[in-house]
């Protein structure tokens, strides 16, 4: 297992490479957009767009613009935002862990939600609490997080004219029940959409799982209902339920930078959002290059823990 | 098969009168059997009528400013009421429907379809078609949908064509999995060699055995994606980064300036449009689910 993670981890350097690329020349074909033509204006002379250009370091070629970037990204300089000059790593840094309490949230939240719903409903089968779980997870997965967020904000203000808190970012660590207050909510809203995916995948995986003979065995033995349930059949969901989870992390990236702007929570979500529409090459780039080692390594995880799930699993 | 014979001389073809019948009571038990697919088939394709025939159909004039008094609560003459304009809401939404619905079809047309094509040939034909797709499917998984969303605008802007773009390539990676997968199976079954035993050649069975039983598939890949592309695309529009901010679209119509408005208690600017791609997602997950129920022959119980 080592050795598989090890040969993995060998990929990361490859993904990181080609992804760079990808990145790096996308944002520079003859037919991408121009970020000094965005930070001119009618009045902007030809010569004040050169040094403009100059300044961002747009006017070499844009391979050795390339090479100069990989080489201050191997020493750990980022470079600076074209639209404050201020060094990228740090802008990043404190947005971080903002975004991540904002997933994590999120991400605990569909995953109980779905898989406690999910295991009800394969136990108790065409039941009630069944037929309501699989209608409200066809829902969950047909509503747009953004529309849930915002009658989330809206529905308050019509039936208590109250709405709740907009902006304003309290860290976790200060106070950490006026943070859960704003966060907790639209968190949760954000969840739903995961909610509702994980809950059907648990639910038709425990159904297959609970057909199997070894269920029907510990039930003769005389282990305990919930016990068969929850130690031998959700044991061996597991595989399935984990992989969703890894992808879920990915989905959520969209729901957070939408609860960021909604919300005006200053993130990783809005930074890139403001990146993006104000043309800042040196964040994007660095944005894409972390979200894409994060996937990777996500990736790799997902594919590890299997093994600590399912002691029968070896890798090759 | 064996219905239409190959000596078919006499004039009087019965199978020609037989056929059609029977078609028609094998939908009907397929409709019977799936009516949440029947209903999502049905709202499906009352969007799609509002969107061809919208601007007949609609009161007024999307972009009419004034047709009535700004802020209207629903009512008789705007049952959807009216925005900050007075732009009535109702003919927006009616309107959204065919932005909405061109982008995502499109984006799910080319990018599925490719996708499905690109799969089949490198399910079937394997080596260097196969390894080039596989390695650039690997790298694009780095990506998350949000990422490509966003590297794509910043470098081509922020245009309807740039989000047909970015959704479709998305579809085209997921459609050249699943295609690739099927394909592979259907190419080393007994059929298939039994064809080739027969003296077919390899294009013949790629054309009239593999393809022909992997395209059902297809159908049901593009299904599924459309709803996932209806709220891609939604989503890019309420960040505006869709199609230019006025247009009449459900995503732009419940943000920003509208989004402040409602608020304030003018809840039926955003409520409607919020409804309106719901129900459409709805509609395309149902009908999604219902053919996969159909014919992917791996689910079926």
């Amino acid at each position: 297992m080592r050795q598989y993670a090890l040969r993995r981890m060998l990929y990361l350097p490859l993904i990181i490479a080609v992804v760079s690329c990808l990145t790096f020349f996308t944002l520079r074909l003859p037919v991408s957009r121009d970020p000094v033509a965005y930070h001119s204006t009618q009045s902007t002379t030809v010569e004040q767009q050169e040094a403009i250009r100059k300044e961002f370091g747009l006017d070499k070629p844009v391979l050795q613009q390339f090479v100069t970037w990989l080489g201050e990204v191997a020493r750990g300089d980022l470079g600076k935002t074209f639209r404050s000059n201020q060094p990228v790593w740090p802008e990043v840094q404190r947005r971080l862990p903002i975004t991540f309490e904002i997933l994590a949230l999120a991400l605990t939240f569909s995953t109980l939600i779905g898989v406690t719903f999910g295991v009800l409903s394969a136990v108790k089968q065409n039941s009630l609490i069944d037929y309501c779980a699989r209608f409200f997870a066809v829902f969950g997965q047909s509503i747009p997080e953004f529309f849930l967020l915002v009658l989330l904000i809206v529905l308050p203000s019509i039936w208590w004219n109250y709405s709740p808190p907009v902006g304003g970012h309290v860290s976790i660590f200060e106070d950490p029940w006026e943070n859960l207050r704003l966060y907790v909510p639209p968190a949760v809203v954000l969840g739903l959409g995961g909610a509702a995916a994980m809950m059907r995948l648990t639910r038709s995986t425990m159904l297959e799982v609970l057909r199997q003979d070894y269920v029907r065995t510990a039930r003769a033995k005389g282990i305990a209902g919930h016990r068969v349930v929850l130690a031998h059949a959700l044991r061996n969901s597991l595989i399935p339920i984990v992989t969703l989870l890894g992808s879920q992390v990915t989905v959520l990236f969209f729901g957070s930078v939408i609860f960021e702007l909604i919300f005006s929570i200053n993130g990783i979500g809005q930074f890139f959002f403001v990146s993006v529409t104000t043309l800042d090459f040196p964040v994007i780039q660095f944005l894409v290059l972390y979200s894409a080692i994060v996937v990777v390594v996500l990736h790799l995880l997902v594919d590890l823990s299997y093994a600590v799930i399912d002691p029968r699993v070896r890798y090759n | 098969m064996a219905a239409r014979s190959p000596v078919a001389t006499t004039g009087y073809d019965w199978t020609f009168r037989r056929r059609p019948q029977r078609r028609v009571r094998r939908l009907g038990r397929l409709a019977a059997e799936h009516p949440l697919g029947v209903f999502g088939l049905v709202v499906l394709m009352g969007f799609v009528i509002l969107g061809v025939l919208g601007p007949y159909i609609a009161p007024y004039d999307p972009r009419e400013l004034r047709a009535g008094q700004p802020f209207a609560g629903p009512s008789l003459d705007h049952p959807f009421g009216t925005n900050n304009l007075g732009q009535d809401v109702f003919s927006r939404v009616i309107a959204g429907a065919r932005i909405s619905l061109v982008i995502a079809s499109a984006a799910v047309f080319f990018g599925a379809g490719l996708g499905a094509l690109l799969g089949m040939a490198a399910g079937y034909y394997g080596r260097w078609v196969d390894y080039l797709l596989q390695r650039s499917s690997e790298a694009f998984s780095a990506f998350p949908a949000l990422v490509l969303y966003f590297l794509l605008i910043a470098a081509f802007g922020q245009s309807p064509k740039t989000i047909v773009f970015a959704i479709g390539i998305s579809a085209l990676f997921s459609g050249n999995r699943v295609l690739r997968g099927a394909t592979m199976i259907e190419a080393r079954s007994t059929y298939v060699e039994a064809a080739r035993a027969m003296g077919c050649s390899e294009t013949r069975i790629f054309l009239r055995h593999v393809v022909i039983n992997v395209l059902p598939l297809t159908v049901v890949l593009m299904s599924g994606a459309l709803g996932a592309a209806i709220l891609a695309e939604s989503a890019l529009a309420f960040l505006g980064l869709g199609v230019e901010p006025g247009t009449p679209s459900w995503g732009i119509d419940m943000s920003g300036q509208n989004l402040s408005f409602a608020r304030l208690g003018n809840w039926h600017i955003v409520v409607f449009p919020g409804i309106a791609i719901s129900l459409v997602v709805l509609a395309a997950n149902l009908f999604g689910d219902a053919l996969r129920d159909i014919w992917d022959p791996r689910l079926r119980k």
